[in-house]
């Protein structure tokens, strides 16, 4: 069959109507690089030392990858309508993990790899528990949370565990590539994974569906409870990575490293567009969220915002994000 | 008050001399309104007199719905008036509506499930029923009993809505149109669809109750069961295209006039296309065959078979077991006992994922529910079942795994020839489906399947809630699809729809299959003998 005429022919029956696009439409698709852009010229102006390479790359860029692949791990669940609260407790466990096997019994890199395995290991009990005993992943995830943390601090003491080891130390902070932190390309790397994985592959496909009507997809032959578990092992094995590499950077690992991260990402993952309601924006929209909390707080310390004042800005950041974000399927449908 | 409703019933009588010189209760002038550059409606002009029900017919889309927003406020027109009892006004939303005593019972039922009848009854009045800010129940209460007691409408108003029937539910929907408007005199209550989903007897119940209230009140009746408006109007208007077109007296007209002037267009006569309707010789192969199959309380050892080609239809009463019949021959709701084949092969129906493998697939009743990602694309609404698997029209990349990719311009291409196929109007290929019309809409579901390369559809009421036109398109739409050889199991509550499609009828009563009727070109069985099967 010839592609071109197919679509030539189906493309002259097309209506002649235009897809209106509402103003919130524009909001969705433009605000984040809007905004990204306001804050980078205010702290420009506002701060010297803002906008050079040093700061941009040694600072913004690998403060924020951790919130980068935590924030991935989050869009999953979010893109179906579920959510992902125990991703904090999820990184502290991992790290902990990681840094106890290296410290006590040298396993060096290994360890950073088992790390990744206990937190896909992890998600796929979440995935497991909220998929077949129908329990809402709100709840789940608020459980595993808890008992994810208690884990980590009965593991460790409550202590922090330090260890020595410099290649471990290198996977996060060495430059293999020109004077980039290794950290950043691990981040970039699982970007673009997860980006390919949203379009190319029927799992990434499928997060879409079930997040619009789960009950459609359903009724098409979707096996959903076996995607609904996907995301949530996708998204244990990104926290298993942060929890690695958050490790491996600072050569040691507390059960608390990963306090702050779920309000943070999820102020991220919002802000990218993929709204609460699920079924769209995707992890390629996260990473603009993620610059947007990483420049903030970068460009708030450079110009001596105190930290606290930082919370109270990234509390409302959060809420407005989310209010702008809520989807348009209440507007009015034209006939 | 409840009493300046009943008190002006002498008034009300319906009088002709009186009608003539006083101004009707309602006229609506010249009206126009458009969105975004279309027009909705053009110079419509109807009058309603006091105690009239007036019946408002057209396809989807016509304008009625406009109509109705205009005269609850939610829309304001461009241009013309809306004039009550002589006077024009301006309607502000529908609250001013309502005080004006024009309220609306939605097609959509606006019922808060977990309050009680009288809750419901006055939920946006509640403040009025307080003092220093404590809810007054049981004035509240005996308002509401009082209110339904003028109506002559029986419901436990002290339990709570969840407790009701749909009927019921719609009763108390009546019955807040009426509260909400009882302020003036002879309020007009606007009747959107208010018998989709009634059953028999809450039809016969509704029309009872309009019957005897007409007294005291008007009516618009918007209804796509041509029968019912001419049951139930005096008069009927009829809109196309956002223009009133015809009007009718009821007592004379009837459905095929109402269904020419609403398409403009003959169709009654090769509106199934029967003609195209092929005789399946028995020799061809079964594509579907059901042994024994059980769903405990709804279906009852139910066996049949569907050949090549060819469409079973199934028609019995509400309850009668037909949708979940259709549910558990696909796997949707697993049956309790008994066996499917398809293509001569057993398979294990737990599951539609795994009944999708052997060539099945199942248009549900409720498209906007069940059937569409509505907010999605139409190219990712029709790849839905094909992505992952080998079994499509266009491999869409690797096979039937996880990882497998999505090819996005076979992906298109494979949405490009469902609209060519099906003949589907939309703006785009990856417009949004919640754009199209409800026809169109329908037959983005139908190209699901096809596109998955599914020969056997079990369709329930396949042309649900979709207008004249749209339905005679999906009709040949089946035809088109039999003639392919694909089988369909055709479960419908209208049953002239069923007759005029199918080749043979399967008549369910209470959860049994009690008979299997031919349905042969020029030998079809009439209602009445369909109807006598299932009763």
């Amino acid at each position: 069959m010839a592609d071109g005429t197919l679509l030539d022919r189906a493309g002259a029956r097309l209506t002649k109507i235009r897809a209106e696009r509402t103003p919130q439409d524009w909001v969705i698709d433009l605000g984040p690089f809007v905004l990204l852009f306001l804050l980078v010229i205010a702290f420009s102006i506002a701060s010297p030392n803002f906008l050079t390479v040093s700061n941009l790359v040694d600072n913004v860029l690998r403060n924020s990858t951790i919130l980068l692949l935590v924030s991935l791990a989050g869009t999953f669940p979010i893109l179906q309508q579920s959510i992902d609260l125990s991703i904090e407790s999820m990184v502290g466990i991992t790290g902990v993990i990681a840094a106890m096997l290296i410290s006590d019994y040298q396993l060096g890199v290994l360890a950073l790899l088992v790390a990744v395995i206990a937190g896909t290991v992890f998600g796929a009990l979440n995935g497991i528990v909220f998929a077949k005993l129908k329990i809402p992943s709100f709840l789940v995830t608020l459980g595993s949370l808890s008992i994810l943390s208690g884990s980590a601090l009965l593991l460790t003491g409550g202590t922090s565990v330090p260890y020595r080891d410099p290649s471990v130390r290198w996977v996060s902070t060495g430059e293999l590539i020109f004077s980039i932190p290794n950290i950043v390309i691990w981040g970039l790397l699982f970007y673009l994974l997860m980006t390919f994985i949203a379009f190319k592959t029927p799992f990434g496909r499928y997060c879409y569906a079930l997040g619009e009507n789960e009950e459609v997809a359903d009724l098409s032959g979707v096996r959903v409870d076996r995607y609904k578990i996907g995301a949530f092992v996708v998204s244990g094995l990104l926290c298993g990575v942060a929890g690695a590499l958050l490790a491996a950077r600072t050569s040691s690992a507390s059960p608390g490293m990963g306090t702050g991260l779920l309000l943070q990402s999820i102020a991220a993952i919002v802000m990218g567009g993929t709204a609460l309601t699920g079924g769209v924006g995707g992890p390629h929209r996260t990473l603009l969220g993620v610059l947007v909390i990483g420049v903030l707080a970068n460009g708030m310390n450079l110009v001596g915002i105190q930290s606290f004042v930082q919370e109270i800005v990234l509390g409302f950041v959060v809420i407005i994000a989310v209010a702008m974000s809520m989807d348009r399927r209440k507007i009015d449908i034209v006939k | 008050m409840i009493g300046t409703i009943s008190g002006d019933r002498s008034l009300s009588e319906r009088d002709e001399d009186a009608a003539d010189t006083a101004a009707p209760r309602l006229e609506v002038e010249a009206i126009s309104k458009s969105f975004r550059s279309v027009d909705a409606l053009s110079d419509v002009s109807i009058a309603i007199e006091t105690g009239e029900v007036v019946g408002l017919v057209g396809e989807n889309g016509a304008g009625k719905s406009t109509l109705l927003k205009l005269l609850t406020g939610i829309h304001r027109p461009d241009s013309g008036r809306i004039v009550l009892n002589g006077s024009p006004v301006q309607i502000d939303g529908p609250r001013d509506a309502a005080h004006r005593g024009i309220a609306i019972v939605k097609q959509e039922q606006d019922v808060v499930p977990n309050l009680t009848g009288y809750e419901n009854l006055y939920l946006d009045q509640i403040p009025d029923f307080t003092r220093f800010g404590i809810v007054n129940t049981d004035r509240m209460r005996s308002r509401a009993e009082q209110v339904i007691e003028e109506l002559g409408i029986e419901l436990d108003l002290a339990a709570p809505v969840s407790s009701y029937s749909f009927t019921e539910r719609q009763m108390l929907e009546v019955s807040k149109a009426f509260s909400e408007s009882i302020d003036t005199d002879h309020p007009i209550i606007l009747l959107d669809e208010p018998t989709a989903g009634l059953d028999e007897d809450g039809r016969e119940l509704l029309f009872n109750r309009i019957d005897e209230l007409r007294d005291r009140a008007s009516f618009v009746f918007v209804s796509h069961e041509l029968d019912e408006v001419l049951e139930v109007s005096d008069r009927i208007y009829v809109l196309k295209d956002g223009s009133l077109v015809d009007e009718f007296d009821a007592a004379t007209a009837d459905e095929s006039m109402l269904q020419r002037a609403m398409v403009g267009r003959e169709t009654a006569d090769e509106y199934y296309r029967t003609s195209r309707q092929p005789s399946i010789p028995s020799t061809a192969d079964v594509a579907l065959r059901a042994d024994g199959l059980t769903v405990a309380g709804d279906v009852d050892d139910v066996s049949f078979s569907v050949r090549d080609g060819e469409i079973f239809g199934i028609v019995g009463v509400e309850g009668c077991g037909k949708n979940t019949l259709g549910r558990a021959l696909c796997g949707v709701d697993p049956p309790d006992g008994g066996t499917v084949h398809v293509h001569g092969d057993p398979v294990d129906p737990t599951s539609l994922g795994r009944m999708v493998e052997t060539g099945m697939g199942y248009v549900p009743k409720d498209r906007k529910a069940e059937g569409l990602l509505l907010y999605q694309p139409l190219t990712m609404n029709v790849s839905l079942p094909s992505i992952g698997t080998d079994r499509t029209s266009h491999s869409l990349g690797g096979v039937g795994s996880l990882l497998s990719l999505i090819d996005g311009g076979k992906e298109r291409e494979m949405a490009a020839e469902s609209v060519e196929q099906l003949d589907i109007k939309t703006p785009r290929l990856d417009s949004l489906v919640y754009q199209l019309s409800g026809g169109n809409q329908q037959k983005v579901v139908l190209a699901k399947w096809l596109q998955r390369q599914s020969d056997v559809l079990v369709m329930d009421n396949v042309t649900r809630g979709i207008d004249v036109a749209a339905k005679e398109e999906v009709y040949r739409v089946c035809r088109e699809l039999a003639e392919d050889g694909v089988s369909m199991v055709f479960i419908g509550d209208e049953l002239p729809e069923v007759i005029g499609m199918s080749n043979r009828i399967g008549v369910m009563k209470k959860g049994r299959l009690v008979d299997v009727v031919d349905a042969p070109v020029g030998d079809k069985p009439t209602e009445e003998e369909l109807i006598e099967m299932m009763i």
